[in-house]
């Protein structure tokens, strides 16, 4: 065995990764944390600051940052984007009227140089919720489309049931995977 | 650039020169002959695959590259429009006929790349938008057939009254003038924009932005909170509208005020069921105004 395999299998076991999850307040990021960590959702309030929590998913550690999405808080955001790994932005799917508001914040989130290279999970959330919009409408009406600059995809999902959250998480962590392998094996060869 | 990086962009690079060339010799082919529906919807299919290859190659391919082949996608989708008014205008000269099966695949070969197949049908919600002085009821509502979304928006000099019907979540914004009675929904509740309004509702999250003279009589488990409001006041759930809810104390954050100091920007209504002791319109009112000055807060308190 080749002192670069060991190396290598040593950084594989010890793989963290840093995910940001943002959104527009009343939009569930706190909700959806809850329920992935399997903690009781009914006495979320909304948050002022931000909550932390570590899970294993897979082979990663996933250290998740959950930042309040009040307008008072969003300022506060970029203290947040340094070493991140993965975004996750959360929409409200039953709030047609902050949509233009809400593809705003986003659009200019992804012009932060510190956030250039995460990739970029959009969580339709609510859709527990009849009268929701559908994915496919929420990406029109965030423009995604026209999102260039990163790895981005959309689930539909809801925090009460749990549908979708793990299945998103596990685009993402796969999406983040497979880059930090390509520059761990670019840093290795240099 | 490694090893991995740089082979993958190698071979990505043929494939996709050869997929682009086969595209761009059958749009030319296409082009000197009359095409149909069916085939430019092949066509365009064909492109949409080109493209989300390309999109979902971003970031593994060295950027001149990349920007050569957007722009190499960008020329065939070009002449593909070129092909599209075309078979529009043929179908334009058509004689009136009856529009049947002849005509059909027509429409389908007009419409721009369908979207990947995801939820494609429109989502609906309830509103209740534009009133002012009326006594508003669930009839005002379009008849819907399972508890639903609800969007309030513009009303002024309004008594609201929706106590027995079923929402998931509220999103209120700009009322004057204007009395709220809702029940306790599961969901949440965002509220924008009131000025001088008496709100009733219970509900599992709520929160109010930019609102001014605004009394509140709340059922709520967790924390309600206000963002860059003024003169507020709270209360809980009166026990005469709802026999099912035990009136909860609860704490009010307010994000425009996050120090040690209590907030100057709300108060608590003195004593505990402050809304038990008023006469809530629940049958209906004779003189909406009388009603209104009755209910609402006080102007001058301002």
């Amino acid at each position: 065995m080749g002192l670069l395999t060991i190396i290598r299998k040593n950084r594989q076991k010890e793989k963290e990764m840093r995910i940001l999850f943002l959104g527009l307040d009343n939009a569930g990021k706190t909700t959806i944390l809850k329920k992935l960590n399997g903690e009781d959702i009914a006495s979320v309030s909304p948050t002022l600051g931000f909550n932390i929590s570590t899970f294993l998913h897979g082979h990663y550690s996933l250290n998740i940052w959950d930042v309040g999405g009040q307008r008072t808080l969003r300022p506060y955001w970029r203290n947040y984007f340094e070493q991140t790994d993965a975004l996750v932005w959360v929409v409200d799917s039953g709030d047609r009227i902050r949509m233009q508001d809400c593809k705003e914040e986003l659009h200019g989130l992804l012009l932060e140089d510190r956030l250039a290279g995460a990739s970029l999970l959009v969580f339709a959330n609510k859709q527990d919720l009849p009268g929701s919009m559908t994915d496919s409408e929420i990406r029109d009406a965030l423009d995604l489309h026209s999102i260039k600059s990163h790895h981005w995809k959309i689930w539909s999902c809801s925090a009460v049931t749990g549908e979708n959250l793990v299945e998103g998480l596990d685009w993402i962590v796969a999406d983040v995977a497979g880059r930090l392998y390509y520059s761990t094996t670019a840093s290795l060869v240099v | 650039m490694s090893d991995t990086t740089w082979s993958f962009s190698q071979t990505f690079s043929a494939e996709f020169q050869a997929s682009r060339t086969d595209l761009e010799s059958r749009v030319q082919e296409a082009k000197s002959t009359t095409i149909t529906a069916d085939d430019l919807q092949i066509l365009a299919v064909d492109l949409a695959k080109l493209n989300k290859t390309l999109a979902d190659a971003t970031g593994s391919l060295p950027g001149y590259d990349q920007r050569q082949f957007e722009l190499q996608v960008k020329a065939i989708e070009k002449s593909l429009q070129e092909l599209r008014p075309k078979s529009k205008f043929a179908f334009k000269r058509k004689p009136p006929g009856p529009t049947t099966t002849t005509t059909t695949p027509t429409p389908a070969a007009t419409s721009n790349i369908a979207p990947p197949p995801s939820t494609t049908t429109p989502s609906t919600n309830l509103t209740l938008s534009s009133h002012s002085s009326q006594y508003l009821t669930k009839t005002a509502l379009p008849p819907a057939s399972q508890s639903s979304d609800l969007s309030i928006s513009d009303l002024s000099n309004c008594i609201v009254n929706l106590l027995d019907s079923k929402f998931s979540a509220l999103h209120i914004r700009n009322l004057t003038d204007t009395v709220l009675l809702l029940p306790v929904i599961q969901g949440s509740i965002l509220l924008h924009d009131l000025r001088r309004c008496t709100v009733v509702a219970g509900c599992h999250q709520f929160r109010m932005h930019t609102s001014t003279n605004v009394d509140v009589y709340l059922a709520i488990q967790s924390a309600p909170i206000i963002e860059h409001c003024s003169h507020i006041r709270f209360s809980t759930y009166p026990s005469s509208l709802s026999k099912e809810i035990t009136a909860h104390e609860f704490s009010v954050q307010d994000f425009s005020h996050i120090k040690s100091t209590p907030s100057p920007n709300w108060a608590f209504i003195p004593g505990l069921g402050g809304g038990d002791g008023k006469d809530w319109p629940v049958g209906g009112v004779e003189d909406i105004s009388a009603s209104l000055s009755k209910l609402l807060p006080d102007d001058s308190r301002r």
